[in-house]
């Protein structure tokens, strides 16, 4: 231990005066402030790259039809200023006149001619040609204005309209299919994952590795026999059995993640029922179950996720609209010849929003959640 | 042989296997441990093994689904081989692997190390860049879609700002997949959480002993955080490698289902041709090959990076 001698470069040992002391946390204080602008800065500018297109989704959702393909495009949503006369709104618009620029009323537009009025006067009808030469001769009066109706006039209208069948019904769809998912799931993977966590049977080790290994099995490997099998052999094509049925007999992430947890209940708790004589049916459901209630609402939370998100199952097996989930609607509507943009954009922000309540209702859930499945092992 | 009639060995069927050196508590908890294991049991031998098998069997086979499979032994590898589109499939799907995967993996610590700093707000960034990894596939390639507009397009309206014409993106051979990238980029915000939880774990004693030693950030960054945090970045790269061979959503909605693989063929991803094969062109067998040649690509790669990363990665304890 002879090499022990502290020396920080740059700092003397010999008595500081005050003034020495004082500048030094002065340095530190502007090395600090500065190093945090640094750090602020940095996760705005990396942060804006995550925050603006869900910004931007939730603006266009907002747009008129005009608004949403003019270019370059505005931030903000801006509509036509339309004034009312005689209960009636008529669009607003700049007209050059020979006293220069008024704000008159737009009664009608025909054949390229405005029948314009003084919104202050109304009766006095003034027709004015709109192109003259290369001169426009009347612009729209532009303002910020939120088109809220975009999200009724998208959801009623579904992803092909005249077929009955409206975003409401996919939305209904979703939510039907991710209930009953997320009850096959709860109830089908706790029983297993109790057996590999805390039951001992020849075998056992054998079969956890077997069940782990199916996660590397790709989907497509398994998918095209599952197809024929439901769709074909039990004539499930088209309903949502396909999609819950295999729920409830469980999976090897939830598996998995649930045996995790419950090796973390003290082993001595169940030892002392046992004694007393329980049934390691009633250890699982009276003493284990009961003291995961964080781990079922996490694999709650992400089956939400994972059946709310999934395309390829509802593009497998359902076929006519009034069938289809919010995902596979959403794609539908995308593929139309005509892209109605302020819409779809409507439509996808209700898709998104049960998420992101879900979200910020159980943030430490989902955060947990990812470490679990991620992390460890 | 006394009781030589063949039923009588029907009878240990009713017993459970290997008996003869199994205890009475032996079979009695064996016989518990299936009964809690059902449900899977059921699910793995539906769901799980007898469609590999059955796909193992189509592979070898012509099948259009309504007519019966009809046996042609490796016709459909031997004509995958010389398929064109099959190894543009595989080339698409390889770029995205190689090139995708690393880049998000990179972008990921980088951002963990980020929302590592000790700064007001952390949650609230947090929050920001875990969000869009929530939002749907669906939704948000259709969001990209819109984003990457050539001509009303938000992106290429800041690129004309800062004095750049912004490529054509969804619309060009050249720009699609990095258009995909950057839409992998937005959603990368569960393997930053996992890079968090992994840099939350590096021990403090750790990097005040280097502090102490004269290490700097950068120096702490490479020589300790790096590696400690190596079993996680080879944890995300298994996982996105065998999540990028089945890269399907995302591409699907840029076909908008009638154009799939557009614009020429540069989406046309590994799981996507196999979709078409089996779905729309309705060659099951041609498709169940695709998959088992698929599955050993990903077998194999997994055993080769576990192989490998034995001596990059460090795990203490």
């Amino acid at each position: 231990m002879a090499n022990l001698t502290f020396s920080t470069p740059g700092t003397s040992f010999s008595p500081a005066t005050e003034q020495d002391a004082h500048t030094r946390r002065r340095n530190r204080q502007m090395r600090d402030l500065l190093l945090s602008t640094l750090s602020h800065a940095l996760l705005l500018f990396v942060g804006s790259f995550f925050a603006v297109p869900f910004i931007w989704m939730v603006l266009t959702a907002f747009k008129s039809d005009q608004d949403v393909f003019r270019s370059p495009p505005r931030w903000l949503p801006h509509d036509v200023a339309r004034v009312e006369i005689n209960g009636q709104a008529y669009p607003l618009y700049n007209v050059k006149t020979p006293e220069g620029i008024r704000q008159y009323a737009a009664l009608k537009i025909e054949s390229g001619v405005a029948d314009f009025v003084d919104p202050a006067n109304p009766v006095v009808i003034i027709p004015i040609k709109l192109q003259q030469g290369a001169e426009r001769m009347a612009e729209p009066v532009e303002q910020i204005s939120f088109r809220w109706q975009n999200f009724p006039e998208a959801m009623n209208r579904g992803s092909r309209p005249g077929v009955g069948a409206s975003f409401w019904v996919y939305f209904r769809n979703s939510l039907i299919i991710a209930f009953f998912t997320i009850l096959g799931t709860l109830l089908s993977n706790t029983p297993v994952a109790y057996a590999f966590a805390r039951l001992k049977f020849p075998g056992r080790d054998l079969l956890f590795i077997l069940i782990l290994s199916t996660m590397m099995l790709p989907y497509q490997v398994t998918m095209i026999p599952i197809y024929l099998l439901f769709n074909n052999f039990l004539g499930w094509g088209d309903t949502f059995l396909p999609l819950i049925v295999p729920a409830f007999f469980a999976n090897a992430w939830d598996v998995f993640l649930l045996r995790q947890f419950f090796k973390t209940i003290p082993e001595e708790m169940c030892d002392a029922a046992r004694v007393d004589g329980a049934s390691e049916w009633q250890i699982f459901t009276q003493i284990v179950l009961p003291l995961s209630t964080p781990v079922l609402a996490t694999i709650t939370v992400f089956t939400f996720l994972y059946a709310w998100n999934d395309f390829t199952g509802p593009l497998l097996f359902l076929n006519s609209p009034r069938n289809f989930t919010m995902a596979l609607g959403l794609q539908d509507f995308q593929g139309q010849n005509i892209i109605i943009w302020n819409q779809l954009m409507a439509a996808a922000t209700v898709f998104t929003i049960p998420i992101i309540i879900a979200f910020f209702f159980a943030q430490k859930t989902f955060i947990q959640g990812i470490k679990l499945t991620g992390s460890k092992e | 042989m006394q009781n030589s009639h063949w039923t009588a060995h029907l009878r240990l069927l009713l017993k459970p296997p290997a008996l003869p050196h199994w205890t009475k508590r032996e079979t009695d908890s064996f016989r518990l441990g299936m009964l809690f294991l059902a449900p899977w049991l059921i699910g793995f031998f539906a769901f799980t093994l007898y469609p590999m098998l059955a796909s193992l069997y189509y592979s070898f086979t012509i099948y259009h689904a309504r007519r019966a499979p009809e046996w042609v032994g490796l016709q459909n590898y031997i004509q995958l081989f010389q398929d064109e589109k099959f190894y543009i499939a595989l080339n698409n799907t390889l770029y995205m692997v190689v090139i995708a995967v690393p880049l998000g993996l990179f972008a990921s610590f980088l951002c963990a190390v980020l929302l590592n700093l000790k700064v007001r707000g952390q949650a609230f960034y947090r929050v920001v860049y875990f969000l869009p990894s929530i939002v749907p596939t669906v939704a948000g390639t259709i969001l990209f879609l819109w984003l990457l507009n050539p001509q009303v397009g938000l992106v290429n309206t800041l690129l004309a700002k800062i004095g750049i014409e912004g490529p054509n993106w969804m619309a060009d051979p050249n720009w699609a997949k990095p258009g995909l990238i950057l839409l992998g980029l937005w959603g990368m915000g569960g393997t930053i959480v996992i890079y968090l939880s992994g840099l939350q774990d590096v021990p403090q004693s750790l990097i005040e002993a280097a502090e102490l030693d004269g290490a700097n950030w950068l120096q702490r960054l490479w020589y300790i955080t790096i590696p400690m945090v190596s079993p996680i970045t080879l944890f995300n790269l298994i996982t996105g490698m065998i999540g990028m061979f089945q890269y399907f959503a995302q591409a699907y909605v840029i076909g908008g289902g009638g154009n799939l693989g557009r614009p020429l063929n540069s989406t046309l991803f590994y799981s996507v041709y196999l979709y078409q094969n089996a779905f729309l062109f309705l060659k099951m067998g041609y498709a169940s090959a695709m998959a088992w040649i698929l599955f050993l690509i990903i077998l194999l790669l997994t055993i080769l990076l576990l192989k490998v990363s034995d001596r990059f990665t460090y795990y203490a304890g």
